[in-house]
């Protein structure tokens, strides 16, 4: 699969404060790239790069594999931080900026976008008299026009209802299966579980993992278990060996073995040759919010 | 070009305030120099002898040919009025986040900065404009025998146009680089009428010929007071004379002045971080 964006070492600072260390990645296209952090991990910092809104210190970044030139990013709807608009102008003034610069849409593809954001009847207002929810929507509205390439996208669901929440989520869905490339950041890890086929999680300026969500996810087999007498299945689970580690929960237990190498059947024999008749087994999944605290916490 | 153009124009045509500045131009132009255009009048009407010396003396600056090279001068005291509008333009730009989302949307650093050159030259030519009509307005007017002499004074049309555009571009410098709106005026407006003056005084009190350097006096000189101004004695001849030769000098300076000031703002674009 190519890559739409190859990002080199890239490293940026703010005077002491180290925002980026050589970050490396690649994007592919046709993925749905969920850039996971906390608070100052270095995400918008990475996007804004990219975009040539900052400069790096060091390190490099091509889109298309092509050079570096303000034309790649025409192809890009972009929606970074927060709604940039003209604040005297209304929704169809404002995107008309959008496309006389980047030249993606039309005018009838004005009305489109604005119809797909929910903000025909209010298309001729001033953008100052816009709720936060409606700014953020025209500016979805903005990256979406002339249908392009590539969305990025940084935290898109700030300040939208759930309805809203959940219409976006819908959306990028729809564009994903188009085969547009989807880069997003957001907190949302469960939107981004549901949404993203590939993941990168930044702490601190460092890239702590990247690579398609299952890879992420799955460096580990966790299998759940419960029986009627909890000390002795925890026994026997020790006996058979091969796990990495147990946690004893309330009333289970659960078994962690190296990727691909539970086997939960032998798991079943061994418990019931040993007495011990199991009323759980489950195979279960990291969620993206779990191995995001784990990469994440101190 | 036209590209950039285009854009600027539909961030502008629906900005309040470039209509409300282009409202006050239109009316302050010719309420000056029909302020002055006044005084001259009232001396010079009567019948009486002082009258007439006075109509012989200062002639009619306000007739062709002299109408231009007059009505620029009083009209170039109200630079601050489209000052205001450019400052107004550069620091929205920050206000509205827009330069980011400008350069996010596919323009080069250079063209949003080409962008920005573009406003500066168009609202330097509006008010060329309102200055030409007002110059003519008051040519036809003022001596209906001289209406033949109209071309004879041009070339105050593009040294108006060049000063106009270089105090301008300082003016942008300014909200480029404080980028807040209120801060920068106040600078432009506490440099331009305080402290340039105060030190251009200092500089003659004590006779260093450095003052017409200072940035606004640069294009100050472009345009020098009425021929009238030259009438009243010999010292004020001398003065007047002097301005006249050292206007080519003063056009060259002011050209390298305000491309210096584009080339800062360019380079400087280039490589800052658009926070």
């Amino acid at each position: 699969m190519h890559a739409v964006l190859k990002i080199d070492g890239i490293s940026k600072a703010y005077g002491s404060i180290q925002a980026l260390k050589n970050v490396s990645l690649e994007i592919p296209k046709g993925s749905v790239f969920g850039i996971l952090g906390p608070n100052g991990s270095g995400k918008t910092t990475l996007m804004s790069i990219v975009l040539d809104i900052l400069k790096a210190d060091s390190g490099s970044y091509s889109w298309f594999n092509e050079p570096n030139h303000p034309a790649e990013r025409k192809k890009i709807g972009t929606l970074l931080e927060t709604p940039n608009f003209y604040h005297y102008l209304s929704a169809v003034d404002n995107l008309n900026i959008t496309h006389a610069i980047s030249g993606r849409g039309s005018a009838a593809a004005i009305d489109e976008v604005l119809e797909i954001v929910k903000l025909t009847e209010r298309k001729k207002s001033k953008f100052s008299a816009y709720s936060l929810g409606m700014k953020q929507r025209l500016a979805i509205g903005a990256a979406l026009l002339g249908n392009p390439e590539i969305l990025l996208l940084d935290e898109p669901t700030n300040g939208l209802d759930p309805v809203g929440i959940a219409e976006i989520r819908e959306l990028i869905i729809r564009l994903a299966q188009k085969g547009i490339t989807i880069i997003i950041a957001s907190h949302l890890l469960d939107e981004i579980e549901k949404i993203c086929s590939h993941v990168a999680i930044l702490k601190k300026g460092h890239l702590l993992t990247t690579g398609t969500v299952d890879e992420v996810l799955s460096n580990e087999d966790i299998i759940e278990l419960s029986a009627a007498n909890l000390s002795g299945l925890k026994k026997c689970i020790q006996d058979l060996g091969g796990f990495s580690s147990i946690k004893a929960l309330e009333n289970r237990i659960q078994v962690f073995y190296p990727f691909g190498t539970a086997n939960m059947e032998a798991l079943n024999q061994h418990c019931f040759n040993n007495g011990i008749t199991l009323n759980l087994l489950l195979h279960k999944k990291k969620s993206l919010e779990t191995k995001f605290f784990e990469l994440t916490n101190d | 070009m036209t590209d950039l153009l285009k854009i600027e124009w539909l961030k502008i045509k629906k900005y309040p305030a470039f209509w409300w500045m282009l409202g006050i131009v239109t009316l302050t132009y010719p309420g000056i120099n029909l302020m002055f255009f006044n005084v001259y009048d009232n001396i010079t009407k009567g019948k009486e002898m002082a009258n007439n010396l006075a109509k012989m003396l200062l002639g009619n600056p306000f007739a062709f040919p002299e109408t231009f090279h007059t009505v620029a001068y009083f009209s170039s005291f109200f630079v601050l009025l489209p000052a205001i509008l450019v400052i107004m333009l550069i620091t929205n730009e920050y206000q509205y986040r827009t330069h980011r989302q400008n350069i996010i949307d596919g323009w080069s650093r250079y063209q949003f900065i080409g962008s920005k050159l573009i406003d500066v030259a168009i609202i330097s030519f509006i008010v060329t404009l309102v200055f030409i009509a007002v110059a003519v307005g008051f040519g036809i007017y003022a001596d209906q025998l001289s209406w033949n002499r109209w071309a004879e004074q041009l070339q105050y049309i593009p040294l108006f146009f060049l000063q106009t555009f270089a105090q301008l571009s300082i003016a942008f410098l300014l909200g480029y680089l404080v980028k807040k709106a209120f801060i920068a005026l106040g600078i432009f407006l506490f440099y331009y009428l305080i402290i340039e003056n105060i030190l251009v005084g200092l500089l003659k009190l004590k006779q260093i010929p450095i003052g017409r350097f200072l940035p606004f006096e640069m294009s100050d000189g472009i345009l020098v007071a009425p021929a009238f101004v030259g009438k009243f004695g010999d010292k004020a001849k001398e003065g007047y004379e002097l301005a006249l030769t050292l206007v080519y000098q003063q056009v060259l300076g002011t050209i390298i002045l305000t491309a210096l000031i584009w080339f800062i703002c360019f380079k400087v674009h280039q490589r800052k971080n658009l926070a």
